[in-house]
């Protein structure tokens, strides 16, 4: 077997783990019952999203560093990958709040600032795709992906902090206490990693993918993400 | 190539830091009732419970109670539905509707649950 095939194989049995303890090992919490069980999708799905958006800003900056193109396959995979990620946090984050606190949608801050974020990066896409020459396009997408970083800690991290929000408070905050018995905490710990090696493995693939169609084309081809 | 990094950063600081003041009162809908009271249309209103006292009507279609926003004003909130779960708990709760002749006349009623990721049966 060789390297891709074993890690394929551990990412989908780590899947398969978290799975069966997200529904068979997890008690239901106090208040929220088995609803709870949404978190270990929600919040590893929302970390990796930024995790993919600060990968996409990094490469962005090597790209921009030593115009290698391996940098930009790398930077706009994440940020395709990263707003799929976002989409899948504000869907399950639109469940929960309709299970938790009411209504699928009323403008919280939470709500308001992920959807910038999703405007944001959904531009970044927009903007990729119409530029047909590859160096240029490769130049601004870094330029783009570097610039949007900057924002996130201010839409992830600090507006959310700053106003009332129905929005529960992170359970992952480095300062703050860890509201959230032992069980929950090491199943959320397996989760994120399982979500992590999802995206790194997704994010490799798509890497590969966008180095094979560049390399037989020899003529830059418009491209997706 | 120093000195024009240090201005570019400065540009982009100041147009973060710009449009957030400038989308300040945009980035959150929730309102006191002072500014309930003078608003057209829905506006949603984020305070605690003023006292323990909820009255919930025979047919269990209206819920009363009174709701004291960050300001401190309370005000009778009138929702037409069922009361929702964990409403004695919240640490928040968000009355949706307008306000009309004294009263907080509420369509939906969102709640801030306590969240303590916490096994409801101790092991």
């Amino acid at each position: 077997m060789d390297r891709t095939t074993i890690e394929n194989c551990l990412t989908a049995l780590l899947t398969a783990g978290v799975v069966y303890a997200v529904f068979f090992i997890v008690p239901p919490a106090e208040g929220l019952g088995h609803l709870v069980r949404i978190a270990f999708f929600h919040i590893p799905v929302a970390w990796v999203s930024v995790l993919a958006f600060l990968l996409s800003a990094f490469w962005a900056l090597k790209y921009l560093r030593t115009r290698d193109a391996v940098y930009d396959r790398q930077s706009s995979a994440a940020a395709g990958l990263g707003f799929i990620f976002c989409i899948l946090a504000t869907v399950s984050g639109a469940i929960f709040a309709k299970l938790t606190w009411g209504a699928y949608w009323n403008w919280d801050p939470r709500q308001t600032t992920i959807f910038i974020l999703l405007l944001i990066y959904g531009a970044y896409l927009a903007l990729r795709s119409s530029l047909e020459e590859s160096e240029q396009r490769a130049r601004v997408s870094a330029v783009y992906s570097l610039l949007s970083f900057i924002t996130v800690p201010f839409l992830v991290f600090i507006i959310p902090r700053y106003y009332f929000s129905l929005h529960p408070a992170p359970v992952i905050n480095g300062a703050g206490k860890l509201d959230m018995d032992r069980i929950m905490l090491y199943v959320l710990l397996a989760a994120l990693a399982a979500c992590t090696a999802i995206f790194w493995r997704t994010l490799t693939w798509q890497v590969d993918r966008k180095r094979r169609r560049e390399m037989s084309d020899i003529t830059p081809v418009k491209e997706g993400f | 190539m120093r000195k024009r990094h240090i201005i570019g950063l400065t540009v982009i600081l100041t147009f973060v830091a710009f449009s957030f003041f400038a989308f300040r009162s945009s980035l959150t809908p929730y309102v006191s009732f002072a500014q309930a009271k003078t608003a057209n249309g829905t506006v949603q209103v984020r305070g605690v419970l003023a006292s323990d006292k909820i009255t919930v009507s025979e047919n269990g279609k209206t819920v009363k109670f009174q709701l004291r926003d960050e300001a401190g004003e309370a005000v009778t909130v009138i929702y037409s539905g069922t009361k929702p779960d964990g409403l004695e708990q919240a640490t928040g709760i968000v009355a949706v509707g307008r306000y009309q002749s004294g009263q907080f006349q509420a369509e939906k009623l969102l709640v801030k649950c306590p969240s303590k990721y916490q096994g409801s049966v101790k092991q």
